[in-house]
């Protein structure tokens, strides 16, 4: 049963460096859909079928589409990944020695953690209340953890939805005269000053 | 159901979230796109939700089955906004560059 | 019935105020008619107790009317009725003329607060509220300068005595945990000497403000910038007599601290004979009479603070209206002669103004205390109790203040109504040296008055004065020896003190006051009213003004005492905190403040770069810092 582990492990780990050393943003979109699949097939080992589902519908289908439709919009292309010393910050290499050592305490730490018991198939049915079928991970079972004991996150959660939409159409609904990029910044200083230069003369 | 079994011990799946994690992590601080970040941080997110997922079926608590979905749906919000933001900053920009944007320096 | 008649007069003060332009003389007649409607209620009501509310426990309020407020209420609203219907006349014609009797019906309103209040939060109500009439009425022509410093004056002089009054009632309600005045004198056995001594003083210090006693009096002389009804009304009759009221009111307490006794009996004292003696120094007519009411004052302070409580209210009671009187009279005399204030200017007056003359002339018998008018048988009272309590240095005060008062006062009779008028008279050569800015401007902005004969309104009030002039004092006369009328009806407010018998039989008393007196109209007829001298009167008054003592001329340097050690002490601390302790210690330590948080800020913004790569990477550090921690120490359960 290894290979049901160790094969979508592979997968996931290779595809999320491909994700980060990608040179153009669409692969990197590309290698995380790869990626979502894979983790897909985790909660599918896991027995959390709903959630399974879900990475692939929310995930794959609507944030990865959104990534593409930002790409798009930019034209993003024009500023290719290029891993060159010159455009390495000088930060990468303390940051890959940092990241290593903690990468290494986790796993080594992991290896060591008591691995927990782990239940009995049977277990999986004998969770729910008698009668009931009521299998562990289920959509069922899921459905009525998240409509009774979790509403108050639930309801909270829809809200939190709904601010994000608010926020998107506020930010990006018109021309907002933002100033962000050194660029942008230097031409309204320039302008500025000549304009104050005019009312001076 | 050969697929509700758990075929491997749980630091295996511990070791395999905390690869993925600092994988993410290290997008984060070496690219300069924006959006190679976002999916970087989608990445970290992917990763908390693999362990949340291990421990709820270790343990048969549905707990962590609700953390994760909150997870999702908060990790839509923030790549909405997000993006919202990277494409008001970035529209008139023929470069997508993070250090280009440092109006908040001290 | 009580509450009627105390808000009465405010409603015509609210009245005056708001339709004043509409009014015009009527609001003269309607704050007349309010004045005079709660003397009649406090005429049918004579006696009572009304309780008001209560606002939390030990804090009940109420209105009470026992003989001693009752003998106030009906001097302030009879004398104030008077007075009032004197000031249609006196003010007519003044731009000021609703305003005006919006103060004086807020005044009695207010002085009515003060007597009729039966806790002691009440009278510190009254007690400022009274202040502030002053103040509005004395700086009445705001226009003149010296008005608006008088005022100024007055009301800081007052506040002080406020701060001891509100001293002394902080004291009592901790310690009695009433405010009414029924609850603190029934504890004031139980209160200890020393709190007791401290309680009467800070009392006292309020009454010696507001009753200009030395060395608090200074406000009084300057007080008459204003006009000359508000004299007579607030800085003569009434409101300067609050002080003796405080005293009688909180007999009780002050009954048992013989020091405290003391200390009021020898300021009374003081301020009797020190008023009297600058009272023989004036030129002006109206600051000769307000020495000499401040030197009554001394005489009633100096009666209640020895014990001597009915003899003391006896004397404000004539006082209040042979001093109203005088006021009046000099006031239809100044208002003949177009503001002329200075008697030097004066004489003559006799024939062109009869009324006033007379009424004058009754006014200086009953001050003086000739036998049979009214002065003679309070003062008499006041004089015989001082040595019947145990005070024979006291009562050598009050018969030698009786002689000066006789001089000054016959002093003002003759200069200003004998012998010849001199008007016209250069003032030089009457040794008049008063510079532009010194000289009183107009007593009413210029222009303003139509006629120069007394009307009948301002006729009326001073000819009613002079029946209670002359005959107030009856009251105190017992025909069979026992105890007068007067006594009777104190006696149930002051019980502990039906006299005993005095050393010095009374008549014997009142013949040595009456000898004293008498050597005091002598000197004063020798020096002013023999034939010779009205022959060389100018003369004779340049002689007497070019040697005037300056001690006297400046009030024996009062106001420069307080200047140096109140004012320039005052001044010299703030230039010592403005100089060094603000700019250095508390301007140093906020500049201090301000410089290390921005060395500070300049550090720590070296770290905020704008690299949001940079910030994730110091996140990082962290968490590996984190897990290196729990890896050497062992995750937490």
């Amino acid at each position: 049963m290894s290979a049901l582990f160790w094969v979508p492990a592979v997968v996931l780990i290779a595809s999320a460096l491909w994700t980060i050393t990608a040179s153009k943003p669409v692969y990197s979109v590309v290698a995380l859909l790869v990626n979502f699949t894979a983790l897909a097939v985790f909660f599918l080992t896991l027995s959390a079928e709903f959630l399974a589902m879900i990475q692939l519908i929310v995930y794959s289908g609507a944030i990865l589409v959104l990534f593409l439709f930002v790409i798009a919009l930019l034209s993003s292309g024009v500023a290719p990944l290029s891993l060159g010393p010159n455009r390495l910050p000088r930060i990468a290499l303390p940051a890959a020695i940092c990241i290593a050592v903690a990468l290494g305490l986790v796993v080594a730490g992991a290896a060591a953690t008591h691995v927990l018991p782990v239940p009995a198939p049977a277990a999986l049915r004998s969770a729910g209340p008698a009668g009931a079928a009521n299998v562990f991970g289920s959509v069922q079972d899921f459905g009525r953890a998240l409509f009774t004991t979790y509403l108050l996150p639930f309801e909270v959660t829809a809200l939190i939805l709904m601010v994000a939409v608010i926020g998107v159409i506020v930010l990006a609904g018109e021309e907002t005269p933002y100033v962000a990029t050194r660029r942008r910044a230097a031409e309204t200083r320039k302008a500025m000053r000549e304009a104050i230069a005019r009312e001076g003369d | 159901m050969a697929a509700h079994l758990l075929p491997v011990p749980l630091g295996d799946y511990v070791g395999l979230s905390a690869v993925m994690f600092f994988i993410g992590a290290a997008g984060v601080i070496v690219r300069r796109n924006p959006l190679v970040m976002l999916m970087s941080i989608e990445l970290m997110f992917n990763a908390a939700n693999l362990l949340f997922v291990s421990y709820a079926r270790a343990w048969l608590n549905d707990a962590g089955h609700v953390f994760a979905f909150l997870v999702i749906t908060v990790a839509a919000a923030e790549a909405a906004i997000a993006l919202a933001i990277v494409v008001i900053t970035f529209r008139a920009s023929d470069r997508v560059d993070v250090d280009d944007v440092r109006t908040l320096h001290g | 019935m009580i509450l009627t008649a105390l808000l009465l007069p405010l409603c015509g003060a609210a009245l005056c105020w708001a339709f004043g332009p509409w009014l015009r003389r009527a609001a003269g007649w309607l704050a007349t008619a309010m004045v005079a409607a709660s003397f009649a209620l406090v005429v049918a009501t004579r006696g009572g107790h009304e309780a008001l509310f209560t606002w939390m426990p030990g804090f009940r309020f109420g209105l009470s009317l026992d003989p001693l407020s009752l003998l106030w209420a009906l001097v302030i609203t009879g004398v104030g009725c008077a007075i009032h219907l004197y000031s249609i006349g006196y003010m007519d014609g003044d731009r000021g003329f609703a305003r005006f009797f919006a103060y004086m019906n807020f005044f009695i309103f207010a002085m009515l607060l003060l007597v009729l209040s039966d806790n002691w939060v009440g009278l510190l109500v009254g007690w400022g509220l009274v202040g502030l009439a002053s103040y509005f009425l004395i700086g009445f022509w705001f226009e003149r300068r010296t008005a608006v410093a008088a005022a100024r004056k007055a009301f800081v002089i007052n506040v002080v005595g406020d701060v001891g009054m509100m001293f002394a009632i902080f004291l009592l309600v901790a310690n009695v945990h009433s405010i009414r005045y029924a609850d603190a004198f029934a504890a004031a056995p139980t209160l200890g000497p020393n709190l007791l001594y401290w309680i009467c003083a800070g009392l006292f210090l309020a009454a010696a403000a507001k009753s200009a006693q030395v060395p608090l009096h200074t406000w009084l002389p300057d007080a008459m910038e204003g006009p000359t009804p508000v004299s007579a009304l607030i800085h003569a009759a009434t409101m300067v007599t609050a002080g003796v009221y405080l005293v009688a009111r909180c007999a009780p307490l002050w009954d048992q601290s013989a020091s405290a006794q003391m200390l009021v009996g020898t300021i009374g004292a003081l301020t009797a004979i020190a008023g009297a003696i600058l009272g023989a120094a004036q030129w002006d007519i109206k600051r000769i009479l307000a020495y000499s009411t401040m030197s009554q004052i001394g005489y009633m302070i100096m009666g209640v603070g020895v014990g001597a409580y009915a003899g003391g209210i006896a004397h404000f009671f004539t006082h209040a209206f042979f001093k109203a009187q005088l006021f009046l009279a000099s006031g239809i005399v100044i208002h003949a002669l177009n503001n002329e204030q200075d008697v030097r200017l004066m004489g003559g007056l006799r024939k062109r103004m009869p009324l006033a003359f007379w009424a004058t002339l009754t006014g200086v018998l009953a001050i003086c205390g000739v036998p049979g008018f009214s002065g003679f048988f309070s003062k008499d009272a006041v004089i015989a109790g001082t040595l019947l309590h145990g005070h024979p240095y006291m009562y050598a005060i009050g018969i030698l203040t009786a002689g000066i008062t006789a001089y000054y006062m016959f002093r003002l009779l003759f200069i200003t109504f004998f012998g010849e008028y001199r008007g016209n008279v250069d003032p030089a050569a009457l040794g008049i040296t008063r510079e532009p800015a010194e000289s009183g401007p107009p007593h009413e902005p210029e222009g303003t008055h139509k006629h120069h004969a007394p009307s009948w309104i301002m006729g009326l009030p001073v000819a009613l004065l002079m029946v209670p002039t002359v005959v107030a004092g009856w009251l105190l006369f017992s025909s069979n020896g026992g105890p007068s009328p007067w006594d009777r009806f104190f006696a149930s407010q002051f019980p502990t003190h039906v006299l005993a018998s005095s050393p010095v039989p009374d008549w014997v008393t009142s013949a040595i006051t009456f000898a004293v007196v008498l050597i005091g109209f002598g000197t004063a007829a020798w020096r002013y009213a023999t034939r010779e001298a009205q022959k060389n009167a100018v003369a004779r008054l340049r002689e007497e003004s070019l040697r005037m003592p300056a001690l006297l001329l400046h009030g024996y340097y009062v106001d420069a005492l307080i200047d140096i050690v109140f004012v320039r002490g005052a001044r010299l601390l703030g230039s010592v905190f403005g100089r060094i302790v603000d700019p250095y210690l508390i301007d140093g330590a906020v500049r201090e403040t301000a410089i290390s948080a921005q060395a500070l800020g300049s550090g720590v913004r070296l770290l905020q770069s704008g690299l949001v790569r940079a910030y994730a990477f110091v996140i990082a550090v962290g968490v590996g810092c984190f897990l290196v921690y729990y890896f050497v120490t062992g995750m937490p359960h």
